[in-house]
């Protein structure tokens, strides 16, 4: 059985990668199984997706900790030590990465266990489709040329299924461009056999009785919400183009999570480990000083 | 066989899917989380005209179960779904229907109670609907998922039962999640559950009745709920009918219960729902390895098939029950069901242990069967295992020490 771990934010198409895949190892005639894993949370908030393929019928359910193939959507996640995108790879994980940079250039900045595919999605998803934050398609593309057992005409397929009945005809065809223009832009992988791992107990433990304040869900913490660095759910940021900005603060009133304050001279500050990046603000400044720019570029200035 | 369509769905498509099979005509509807794409898809069938009968978005749940057992007694076939609080919402109108001895299908989408709140899943909503006198099938996958809806219908409309049946499948790790399903043909399933003439009285426009009769004196009320038992405990003799026929049309054969790897079982875990599928992927490591493990999965929980459960485990010499719900101050709920269909058989198992895991959608590792084993090994036998490690415990402490909750004893 390949197991597929996918990671990426809500909007972004993660879950509906996770299908496409699903469904093109199902045309190609394995069995398989997707699922994605979110919470209560929205656009942006870290997602994680998984799929399952298997000549024989698939007896697992639920997340995989140890997957053969990790697919990264966001790279700005690899930062994130609460989403840890490379949690339970190991050396026989094959990563792939949606980044504009190289192997060489990412190995520096994370501990991949081995070195790992990369290809700009996002560039390509600008191209073809216009909108650079929807993976959904080429993610799957990734995954499943990177498999190598899943035919180009079943891809293509599961691509209609999936995104058929809710696109517009053209909107289809780009998406179905997309796939063939990365399908030819990848190489399949040797996926490496996992090491069989005998099974041992888990040791158990025996809850102790404690008191109230901390046996029932009591928060105390006044104002915690603060420590909830809504920072990480952002795929675009904005930058305030302070030799324009004439300090209206509108922008400081129109952000709905309240994260930008005013500094001394009067000029407005983002918060970024708060700002979401609805990009409001951007759209908000009548002068156009604020300036939208892709999250894994700016995390670096 | 081979004209059936076989597709990727989650668990709450498959529902749908069983609901519009079923050519259901009346569907009164509340979402909540993780059901509501199993409302929502049906509201669609509904509007574009692939379903024909009448999708009403009711105030509450509540009021969702009282429309559903008022609909069910004008004759139609009717569907409905809700999960946890909703079903608690609604948990008075549960025990009326069933009383009124009305036939529907329900879909309860597992998700664990308040408080804390949690959108994942266990059993402690639908075992809360354990004595409502309703017949429930729980579900493995989203095959059976929508089988049990065809099968449920049977079961529910069937004159000797005429009560409301309930399907459960566990939120997220079915719900949510897609695997290849088998569509029956529905020629074939027409053929199979054709559409529902009551062989009851029911209601009709200008022809007075009353179903809701309030009686005084403990015989009257007695006497009902003897009766509502005795349709209840029919309901199981109608499952084996309704499932050879089933069988005999679409292949797939469900019995009350499943015996997984079981001939030669030492350990037996007893499990139901989706985490079943992990126990059997389990079972089969263990096998690897020397240990005779094996699986009995729990179809039907009402009735309780003692009879099938006791054929499966005597003589069988370790039984563990893993619950994935808590009646605290007891343990698992379906433990004591268990040990009782077994109490008085000779060649009973020696050793009964109680398991809880899976709360609040904590996964249940592979690792945890072992250490079941190794617990059903020694000679403790105290109360009930609960699968939770040093791993959970930091993850609670984080979110603890984020919420100060040590604050609180440092100042009293
Ligand atoms: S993008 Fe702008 S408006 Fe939105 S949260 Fe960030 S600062 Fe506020
Ligand atoms: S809205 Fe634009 S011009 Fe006004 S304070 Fe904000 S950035 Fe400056």
């Amino acid at each position: 059985m390949i197991q597929v771990r996918f990671h990426g934010r809500g909007g972004q198409g993660i879950k509906t990668a996770s299908q496409i895949l699903g469904s093109a190892a199902f045309n190609s005639g394995f069995q398989a199984q997707d699922f994605p894993l979110y919470g209560a949370e929205r656009r942006g908030a870290p997602i994680v997706a998984f799929t399952r393929i298997s000549p024989t019928p698939i007896l697992e359910r639920g997340p995989i900790s140890n997957p053969n193939l990790l697919l990264i959507g966001d790279e700005t996640l690899l930062n994130d030590s609460q989403v840890a995108p490379l949690c339970g790879a190991d050396e026989s994980t094959i990563v792939f990465v949606n980044s504009t940079k190289s192997t060489e250039q990412i190995q520096k900045q994370f501990p991949f266990p081995a070195a790992p595919l990369i290809l700009d999605l996002t560039d390509r998803c600008q191209n073809f489709l216009g909108k650079g934050h929807i993976l959904s398609t080429a993610l799957a593309t990734a995954g499943a040329r990177i498999l190598g057992n899943i035919d180009l005409k079943d891809l293509l397929e599961a691509v209609k299924m999936e995104l058929g009945q809710s696109l517009k005809p053209e909107t289809l065809q780009k998406n179905l461009e997309l796939t063939q223009d990365i399908f030819h832009s990848l190489s399949p992988c040797t996926i490496p056999e996992k090491p069989i791992k005998a099974l041992a107990s888990s040791p158990l433990i025996e809850l102790k009785q404690t008191p109230v304040h901390e046996a029932a869900p009591i928060i105390l913490a006044p104002g915690n919400m603060a420590l909830r660095k809504t920072g990480n759910w952002r795929m675009q940021r904005p930058k305030i183009d302070y030799d324009h900005c004439n300090k209206c603060l509108i922008c400081y009133a129109r952000c709905p999570e309240g994260t930008i304050k005013i500094d001394e001279d009067g000029r407005p500050q983002i918060d970024y480990e708060h700002c979401k990046g609805c990009m409001i603000c951007a759209q908000e400044c009548p002068g156009h000083f604020i300036q939208t720019i892709r999250e894994s570029e700016g995390a670096h200035e | 066989m081979n004209k059936h369509s076989k597709m990727m769905l989650t668990g709450n498509k498959a529902a749908a899917w069983g609901v519009r099979l079923a050519q259901v005509d009346y569907v009164p509807a509340f979402p909540i989380t993780p059901q509501t794409e199993i409302v929502e898809t049906l509201a669609q069938w509904f509007s574009d005209g692939t379903l024909t009968g009448k999708y009403t978005n009711m105030d509450s749940e509540h009021s969702m179960f009282m429309a559903a057992g008022a609909a069910a007694a004008t004759g139609v076939r009717v569907f409905t779904a809700s999960s946890s609080q909703g079903i608690l919402h609604g948990m008075e109108a549960l025990y009326t229907i069933a009383g009124w001895r009305v036939p529907l299908v329900m879909v309860n989408v597992s998700r664990a109670l308040a408080t804390p709140i949690t959108l994942e899943p266990d059993h402690n909503d639908v075992m809360s609907t354990r004595d409502c006198g309703m017949v429930q099938l729980h579900a493995e996958t989203c095959q059976e998922v929508l089988d049990f809806i065809l099968i449920g219908h049977r079961i529910a409309e069937h004159p000797q039962v005429a009560l409301p049946v309930l399907v459960n499948m566990d939120g997220f790790y079915l719900s949510f999640t897609r695997e290849p399903v088998v569509l029956p043909e529905p020629s074939e399933v027409a053929r199979f559950l054709p559409p529902y003439k009551s062989e009851q009285p029911v209601f009709k426009a200008s022809q007075p009745m009353a179903r809701a009769s309030a009686v005084f004196g403990g015989a009257t009320y007695s006497y009902f709920k003897i009766q509502q038992d005795l349709a209840v405990r029919q309901a199981e003799t109608v499952f084996h009918e309704v499932s050879e026929e089933f069988a005999q049309y679409f292949g797939r054969n469900y019995g009350p219960v499943e015996n997984f790897m079981m001939d030669d079982a030492e350990f037996v875990f007893v499990m139901s729902n989706s985490f079943a599928t992990k126990g059997k992927a389990a079972v089969l490591e263990l096998r690897k390895q020397g240990i005779k493990a094996g699986l009995l999965k729990l179809r039907l929980i009402r009735p309780f098939p003692t009879q099938a459960i006791a054929d499966s485990l005597l003589g069988h010499h370790k039984v563990a029950v893993i619950d994935q719900n808590l009646s605290p101050g007891m343990g698992g709920i379906l433990f004591p069901e268990i040990v009782t269909s077994l109490y008085s058989r000779i060649n009973r198992p020696e050793k009964f242990l109680s398991v809880i895991g899976g709360l609040g959608g904590k996964d249940i590792l592979k690792e945890d069967f072992f250490s079941i084993v190794e617990h059903l090994r020694s000679d403790k036998s105290e109360g009930p295992l609960f699968l939770y490690n040093d791993d959970d415990l930091k993850q609670f402490k984080k979110v603890s020490h984020i919420a100060l909750a040590e604050k609180g004893g440092s100042e009293s």
